[in-house]
């Protein structure tokens, strides 16, 4: 199985000029936890991961990029990233059913530490609980648009490349998932009008 | 102009989500698991994983010792019972297997004569399920999951695990499992999960000779 040196931070030789080809040096696996983790993590978590099980999902993210390291290409590695955590997020969620059928293993979605203040953290608990809720009942794909344009703040074309759509695309399914998050939000609201609010 | 209160709403929803930070110290972790990997991925005679090395013992010396035990399916004095128990009830007499870990039985892991130990006290058999998986089938399982561990398959040993688990209910080597299981998850990533579920065998199984084992793989 390939895997460099260079994989896990230890300074590479840069390719030879004239090549063609990318200096090793250019990614590294440590530059790609550094660069991105967060934003893997957070993408698993808008996809309904927990905190810990977004965390090893995060790492089987990395593992599998170190073992592709050669075949990614440098300007393309968030899409590759978020290729890879789509698949693992899908994986993970029928894995961990089966696991806590199997083992009662229980995940417990502690709060995280920075979060200041009790009244301060129990608001923002519920507020990712109550967004979780409603992006649960998005269909897929607009689950994607909303959690990479509203969570991650990302412009539309940067959207169409991670997605792999046209721009147009991407702005279409942008548009509907926009009003479907709305409607789901304004429904679970009249549904629930003395539910406390985040 | 007022501001719509679902938007204000679905505002603060996000902010909510764009603050969130991952768990403390989880990018160190995600690293470390990559060189560990990286160093397992290419292992030499001189640099072979402590962890490879109990591991091999450990099922070699399970299999060895089940071995013996199918060779003598009648000797009642043996104690081999159908019936389900704990890991924890286990405990004092699984330290026959224990004592065969040290560092030697990884040269020689396939002693000779192999140790039989006894696995739980006799008791009246209850017919709990109409066809209880037989020794063999556990040490099969557990077999398979072992070879496919140490051929960097973690998928295709938790799935032998959860054969072990759900067809065969497989009580008689459940330590052994649990531990092949914690292995698995971290080897594939799944530190947390891991981790979670040897915090969970330690405190089940406080004076369980494969505790030490299993508490290496609890985070702080």
């Amino acid at each position: 199985m390939p895997f460099r040196d260079e994989v896990i931070g230890i300074p590479s030789k840069a390719s030879p000029p004239g090549t063609g080809q990318r200096a090793p040096s250019e990614l590294s696996i440590d530059s790609l936890v550094e660069q991105h983790y967060g934003f893997i993590w957070r993408v698993l978590r808008g996809l309904g991961l927990s905190r810990t099980d977004a965390e090893d999902a995060t790492q089987q993210v990395f593992m599998i990029a170190a073992r592709k390291l050669d075949e990614i290409d440098a300007d393309r590695a968030r899409s590759f990233l978020y290729g890879a955590a789509l698949r693992i997020a899908n994986n993970a969620r029928r894995g961990l059913r089966r696991r806590r059928e199997v083992l009662g293993d229980e995940t417990h979605d502690e709060p995280d530490v920075e979060s200041r203040g009790p009244e301060k953290m129990a608001e923002l608990v519920r507020a990712r609980q109550l967004l979780a809720q409603v992006l649960d009942q998005l269909p897929e794909k607009q689950r994607h648009i909303i959690v990479l344009a509203e969570i991650e703040q990302l412009a539309v074309p940067e959207i169409a490349a991670l997605e792999g759509v046209p721009v147009g695309t991407a702005a279409s399914r942008l548009r509907i998932a926009r009003e479907k998050f709305r409607a789901l939000l304004e429904k679970m609201r009249a549904q629930n009008p003395f539910g406390d609010e985040p | 102009m007022t501001p719509d209160p679902i938007d204000q709403l679905g505002a603060r929803l996000f902010e909510a989500a764009r603050n969130e930070t991952p768990p403390a110290g989880a990018e160190q972790r995600a690293l470390e698991a990559l060189r560990r990997m990286n160093s397992e991925e290419r292992p030499t005679n001189a640099h072979f994983s402590a962890r490879r090395k109990w591991l091999t013992a450990s099922v070699a010396v399970a299999v060895a010792a089940g071995s013996a035990l199918l060779l003598r399916p009648r000797d009642v004095s043996l104690g081999i019972s159908a019936e389900p128990t704990t890991v924890a009830h286990r405990e004092p007499e699984r330290r026959a297997v224990s004592r065969v870990e040290a560092p030697s039985a990884t040269l020689n892991p396939l002693p000779s004569p192999p140790v039989a130990p006894k696995l739980v006290p006799s008791a009246a058999p209850t017919a709990v399920h109409s066809a209880p998986a037989t020794l063999s089938d556990e040490l099969s399982a557990l077999k398979v999951a072992s070879s496919a561990l140490s051929a960097g398959d973690t998928q295709a040993a938790l799935a032998a695990l959860d054969r072990y688990d759900r067809v065969l209910k497989g009580q008689k080597m459940r330590a052994e499992a649990t531990l092949l299981r914690i292995e698995a998850l971290s080897r594939g990533g799944q530190a947390a999960a891991a981790s979670r579920l040897a915090q969970r065998f330690v405190e089940e199984n406080p004076g369980s000779p494969l505790v030490d084992r299993a508490r290496s793989f609890v985070q702080e």
